[in-house]
């Protein structure tokens, strides 16, 4: 895709005597262009090899006509379902930072209506089959929307486990009701948090927010809700921050995940924000191993056979409730073993791959009667333990939530934007922002394409140009 | 329900103050017996129950303790008798699992999985006995379940004490039939209660994709059988098994 017209163009991914792999293409109207997708042609090669668990979506196939990414919808060539649904609720949002990576507005804002929210979960219901585990709700700012609370109320109606809701936690720290309202509700946050330091807070977030997020993570650890630190890995501004942002998470009692995102350089504020801190999902990795003192490496993560291997990469850790080090699963089991207990759900759940995988390690650590295993298999018995609790009976859902206190995980995700677009990954997408119509758009895709077109978050919306997609990336060594 | 099978029996219920204990001790209080139940320590849950049999009439008993505990079994006993003149019916139904493979389980998690499934039938049993005898005349229904009488995946100690229980539900009727006491085995699959409100879904379908019935128990359902069991209306089936699991 050409980073000045946004058209796509052929490109080819090539391994470069140094060893990194380069994207390069050339657009008839704008020239070269070149952009570094990772440092290690090997650890490209191998992870994009990685088979994934396609499942295709049951409904709303569009045919192709203009190629990907032209036609979504998702188009008839769309490789995989909605694991992660997202629907934005409102185009109001009460920060303006220089990496948003989307389009907002807040005069005269949109806000999705409740008719439209129960049609957008009707749709999912219907592509899912009863098996919706997730879904989340982002802006703007989410928590912005009057009716937020009604929303959460009707996702969890249709027995949706996971309600999550992006936000800046602004609101929050200033109406603890509302925090109230999300424990009652069991719903969970989802805290964009990028640092601790304030020249990167201004630099990332446009202010001075590290006491605001300080205090809102206090807060809902105070009402007990789930929550996820989302930081965004920029180079040479956060990145330093990783291992300590990855240590505190996992030491909050609420922080169930950390989902780090590598910065993408699309919407209203990440478009013109500077493209030397880019970075890749091999030097999160990296920096995450060189800043946690051996609490995780490069290879305790594994992609998530729901999505494209370059999309996302996981660990999931064993939490001591004692206060020791978390246990990283790959530590326990082989990481084609935590592969095959990712391959239904983009997060864990209790399935039958996982329940097998667990036995297995848990018997082959008994087995072998390594004394380092000791820790790892009384870990193990807590969480079962607590799971299943011999001296009384508990629901379903709190032996879910009991499984959910004994493991944390660290997801690194890395969006796309014009300059590293790759119509491979956005036809395995599995995150797509929902629409009350049946549409559902790869959130790549919509960030880079089709959220600029859209009156409800632009004053002025962008008009398309001439389109003609379908390219497929040509992967050289 | 078709009539009052336990008018005016005097019953004892061990860990009947929830799930299918809870179910079985409403179900003879609708049919007319009088109900004794124990529980282990939780008092809120002891309460609660207590409320509901209140409602339907009954005057329920109470008595905290582990089943394991010899002195508890002979205490509540002789307090049931001290209270009513007698017993009539014993229902060992108090129970405990865990959810832990072979590897986890250590020698304390057998110990209690045994003392409390299978001992627990013993001492109670045996409290119960001594009255029983010189009445010539009860009911003893142990609680079992489809786990061991079954395929079906369940922890090794669990599995392991309730075939002891069956053991014990076999020899015991044999050595007090000749009293006219009646000795017999309900085995339940899973049920709506209990471990079956815990287990993951998938869990949860295969059970129902391979049970007849295509769905789980209830356990009302399960008390109306047990009801019938310790009734005057059955009078002649004696270590018997009767296997309540949707038709595995």
């Amino acid at each position: 895709m050409c980073r000045a017209c946004r058209n796509a163009i052929a490109a080819d991914v090539v391994a470069t005597a140094t060893g990194e792999v380069w994207m390069r293409k050339r657009c008839d109207d704008h020239g070269a262009q070149e952009v570094r997708l990772s440092t290690s042609a090997a650890w490209y090669e191998q992870t994009r090899a990685m088979t994934q668990h396609r499942v295709a979506p049951r409904t709303g196939k569009r045919p192709v006509a203009l190629g990907c990414p032209f036609d979504c919808g998702p188009c008839e060539a769309h490789g995989q379902k909605v694991r992660l649904p997202v629907v934005t609720i409102t185009s109001a949002c009460n920060l303006d930072c220089p990496i948003c990576y989307v389009h907002n507005k807040n005069h005269d804002p949109y806000h999705m209506s409740p008719d439209d929210f129960a049609r957008v979960l009707g749709h999912l219901r219907d592509d899912h089959g009863g098996e919706l585990d997730i879904v989340n709700i982002t802006g703007g700012e989410p928590t912005l929307h009057p009716q937020l609370c009604e929303f959460i109320a009707a996702a969890k109606r249709e027995g949706i486990h996971r309600v999550t809701v992006c936000s800046n936690g602004v609101r929050l720290v200033k109406d603890e009701a509302l925090v109230a309202q999300l424990a009652a509700l069991d719903a969970r946050v989802a805290l964009s948090f990028d640092s601790f330091e304030a020249e990167a807070d201004v630099a990332l977030q446009g202010a001075h927010l590290v006491a605001t997020k300080l205090r809102c993570l206090d807060l809902l650890e105070q009402h007990g809700v789930s929550t996820t630190l989302i930081p965004v890995m920029t180079k040479g501004v956060n990145d330093h921050e990783v291992g300590r942002l990855i240590t505190y998470g996992l030491a909050k009692s609420n922080v169930r995940h950390l989902e780090i995102h590598t910065i993408t350089f699309t919407g209203q504020g990440g478009r013109t924000f500077d493209r030397a801190g880019r970075i890749s999902m091999l030097e999160v990795l990296e920096g995450i191993e060189a800043t946690t003192e051996g609490l995780l490496r490069v290879d305790d993560f594994v992609p998530s056979p729901c999505a494209h291997p370059l999309c996302y990469q996981i660990a999931y850790l064993l939490v001591d409730p004692e206060g020791g080090a978390p246990v990283p699963f790959t530590r326990f089991m082989g990481r084609e073993d935590l592969y095959r207990a990712l391959s239904d759900r983009l997060y864990m759940e209790p399935t039958p791959a996982l329940e097998a995988v667990m036995h297995e390690a848990i018997d082959r650590l008994w087995a072998e009667d390594d004394p380092a295993s000791a820790r790892t298999l009384r870990l193990l018995k807590g969480m079962l333990t607590a799971m299943f609790p011999s001296d009384r009976a508990i629901t379903r859902h709190e032996a879910m939530a009991a499984g959910e206190r004994a493991v944390k995980a660290v997801y690194v995700h890395s969006h796309m934007d014009e300059d590293t677009f790759d119509t491979e990954r956005a036809m395995d997408c599995c995150d797509s922002n929902c629409y009350a119509d049946g549409t559902t758009i790869p959130v790549c895709n919509s960030n880079v394409l089709y959220r600029d077109k859209e009156a409800r978050f632009n004053d002025a919306p962008a008009v398309w140009n001439e389109r003609r997609g379908g390219h497929r990336l040509r992967v050289l060594s | 329900m078709t009539a009052r099978r336990l008018e005016g029996k005097r019953c004892l219920i061990t860990g009947g103050t929830r799930g299918l204990g809870l179910a079985m001790a409403k179900a003879f209080t609708r049919h007319g017996a009088r109900v004794a139940i124990t529980y282990r320590r939780d008092r809120a849950d002891a309460d609660a129950a207590v409320a509901a049999l209140t409602a339907l009439g009954g005057e329920p008993l109470v008595y905290e303790g582990s089943v394991a505990d010899a002195a508890h079994a002979t205490a509540t006993v002789a307090a049931v008798n001290a209270a009513w003149g007698g017993l009539d019916v014993l229902v060992n139904n108090a129970g405990v699992t865990q959810v832990l493979p072979m590897a986890l389980i250590e020698e304390a998690d057998w110990d209690l999985v045994m003392d409390t499934n299978a001992k627990g039938a013993f001492l109670f049993a045996r409290a119960a006995l001594r009255g029983m005898i010189r009445a010539r005349a009860g009911h003893i229904l142990n609680i079992g379940t489809a786990g061991s009488e079954r395929v079906l995946e369940a922890p090794i100690h669990y599995a392991a004490a309730k075939a002891a229980l069956r053991g014990l539900t076999d020899a015991l009727a044999r050595e007090v039939g000749r009293y006219n006491i009646q000795v017999n085995l309900l085995a339940p699959g899973l049920l709506d209660v209990g471990m079956g409100q815990m287990l993951p879904k998938h869990r949860i379908g295969e059970y129902v994709e391979q049970a007849s019935l295509g769905r789980l128990g209830k356990a009302e359902e399960l008390a109306e059988i047990a009801a019938f069991l310790v009734s005057d209306e059955n009078r002649f089936m004696a270590a018997a098994k009767i296997v309540a699991d949707g038709g595995l």
